[in-house]
């Protein structure tokens, strides 16, 4: 018995119809991204570690770390807007406003025990650096819209909330610090239940105070910015924002999402709108993101930016099953030695060819497990080829005639 | 309706079906399950019952959408889940407890530089030595944790206490309480927005039934 072949905790691999089915998602999204002007761009798997802690105020906390031949900290990319904003702060710092950049990449995080999460996680996302109006956030959010519907998820649903007007409604209230505290704590945890008793624990009262109490679970259309608005007014600048972004949303041809102020996201650079996906079938958000206008600064070049990162094994499980595998191509028994001519012939013609020596023992098993639908072999002067499916053998009398051309 | 409920089994059980019943769920059927784990309601919701601890694994995977649990599982799991009401059933606390007599702790520490802990809730002890700035050895046992301080095989427990009654009957005393916990209504965060008419009409209706 051979000894068992484990792999870290919370990474697999990747086999070949998934990997094409993954290929195939990234690149329906990177098409919509780019009808917008977003560039692909590609960060380092590693970072020193205290340049990406700079993005937080605690550090970037769950991460691999491990050290470089002089001892320095270093991290494997936890998140890729902390990378992606590094990169377009010092390396894209004379880049002329707005800078639209895109990536496809993947995130590591340690697995965390009991989660069904991996490791690895593989995001799709966008950047729009230089803009700080709405006008940006729309922009995101419709890219996203176009995007997730390119990919096959016709039926997704965007909602968005801002950090910065839950801020506005907190300090609107006037909350103190250990109330506010502790309602960012609790929404961060996503306990309605803690965050009315931090709530109710201000004092608030009135339309105020009510408003403050359902604020997480306040969503709808715009009559909800509208409701908070008028109960708070220091937040009314917030609201008018978002009402904004919905309308300028819904220019761009797609379904306005849904406000929902219960959305908060983990990072604690994110400073405006926050966006979500979602798509059944998904356990979690498909797309996660939002305005972090303070982040570049750290990295030395002030400028607002607002993204949104899909992920892309949770989208995979949300569309369907790419449509039965490709019957194009062929397995050429002979191929890759008494028949190497013909097969450079027909790939140059633009068939796939699948090449097999002269005495491949079961060529049709070949056929079905890379899933190529004829096998075809040298038969006097012309080609048999067998259907794997349907089972037939087809007299070809030229390669470059049959059923796959 | 395309809704999927994770109810407890166990102490929180009934509680949870009077709760339902109260919003209008049909909850008969789920009366007569008998052994069933999945209990499907012709045009109405699908119920899974489950061990309580569970309950957050099924409504975070999204296996079910929305599940009925103790606070306590949720302070030991810590689940990326929507918690939208408090059912206001369920009421007990976590607390440290230890045998009848001194209280051990404060000697343990000086001496020993640890106090011994067996618990099912392996993280809310962790979590609660460390905020108290006492450094806790801890051991999970998965059953009748009373008997571990009665045997030397630690200082206490950290257990769910309700009535109390278990505690006296093996002489353990409670000495700090942790935190106080009833049943709650948590939501898979993906089923939260998709579902969210639904929802938010259903916690409504949950919070109407609170005092």
């Amino acid at each position: 018995m051979t000894d068992p072949v484990p792999l870290p905790a919370g990474v697999r691999d990747v086999l070949p119809v998934e990997a094409a089915e993954l290929r195939a998602l990234g690149d329906a999204l990177a098409g919509a991204f780019a009808s917008f002007g977003f560039r692909e761009v590609m960060t380092p798997v590693i970072e020193l570690a205290d340049v990406l802690d700079r993005a937080e105020e605690d550090g970037v906390g769950r991460a691999y770390r491990l050290f470089d031949d002089e001892g320095r900290v270093l991290v494997l990319r936890p998140d890729l807007t902390i990378p992606i904003a590094r990169l377009v702060a010092t390396r894209m710092a004379d880049q002329p406003d707005p800078v639209r950049v895109s990536y496809n990449a993947r995130a590591v995080r340690p697995p965390a025990p009991g989660k069904i999460e991996g490791a690895e996680q593989r995001q799709a996302g966008i950047e729009l650096v230089g803009l700080a109006g709405p006008e940006a956030d729309a922009e995101v959010i419709a890219a996203l819209a176009i995007a997730l519907a390119a990919a096959g998820v016709p039926d997704a649903r965007i909602a968005i909330g801002s950090v910065a007007l839950v801020s506005a409604v907190v300090e609107g209230v006037g909350a103190d610090l250990a109330a506010q505290a502790a309602m960012w704590v609790a929404l961060r945890g996503r306990s309605l239940v803690d965050w009315r008793a931090a709530a109710t624990g201000t004092g608030a009262t009135g339309e105020a105070g009510a408003v403050l109490a359902d604020l997480p679970s306040l969503r709808g259309g715009g009559e909800v910015l509208g409701r908070v608005a008028a109960a708070v007014p220091a937040a009314a600048g917030e609201c008018a924002r978002l009402q904004e972004v919905l309308r300028l949303v819904a220019l761009h041809g797609v379904e306005p999402p849904m406000v929902d102020l219960g959305v908060v996201r983990d990072w604690a650079y994110y400073s405006g709108v926050v966006i979500e996906a979602y798509a059944a079938g998904a356990m979690a958000p498909v797309a996660v993101g939002g305005r972090y206008d303070g982040l570049a600064a750290r990295f030395g070049r002030a400028r607002p930016a607002v993204g949104v990162a899909v992920a892309l094994d949770l989208l995979h499980h949300a569309v369907g099953r790419a449509a039965e595998q490709p019957d194009s191509g062929i397995v050429l028994v002979g191929g890759c030695d008494q028949l190497i001519e013909a097969a450079a012939a027909l790939r140059a013609q633009g068939v796939d060819v699948v090449a097999l020596p002269a005495d491949a023992a079961d060529a049709e098993a070949v056929a079905l497990a890379d899933g190529r639908r004829f096998v075809v072999r040298r038969d006097g002067d012309g080609w048999i080829a067998r259907d794997v499916i349907g089972g037939a053998d087809i007299a070809v009398p030229d390669l470059g005639e049959g059923p796959w051309t | 309706m395309d809704l999927r409920i994770c109810v407890p089994l166990g102490a929180l059980f009934e509680d949870s079906l009077e709760a339902m019943a109260g919003v209008g769920l049909p909850v008969d059927p789920l009366r007569d399950a008998g052994r069933r784990l999945i209990v499907q309601v012709p045009d109405g919701p699908t119920y899974i019952t489950t061990r309580p601890s569970d309950v957050p694994t099924y409504v975070e995977s999204g296996a079910a959408d929305l599940g009925i649990v103790g606070r306590d599982v949720l302070l030991e799991r810590q689940p990326d889940v929507y918690e939208l009401a408090d059912l206001g059933f369920g009421g007990c606390r976590m607390s440290w407890c230890t045998p009848d007599g001194d209280d051990p702790t404060a000697e343990a520490i000086e001496r020993f530089g640890v106090v011994r802990v067996a618990t099912k809730y392996v993280n809310c002890a962790e979590r609660f030595f460390e905020e108290t700035g006492r450094k806790a050895d801890i051991v999970k046992v998965n059953g009748s944790v009373e008997l571990a301080p009665l045997v030397g095989l630690s200082d206490g427990i950290v257990d769910l206490v309700a009535t109390g009654r278990t505690l006296r009957e093996n002489g353990l005393v409670e000495r700090e309480e942790i935190f106080t916990s009833t049943a709650r209504l948590i939501a898979n965060r993906v089923s939260h927005k998709m579902q969210a008419p639904l929802m938010d009409d259903l916690v409504r209706r949950f919070e109407e039934l609170q005092p």
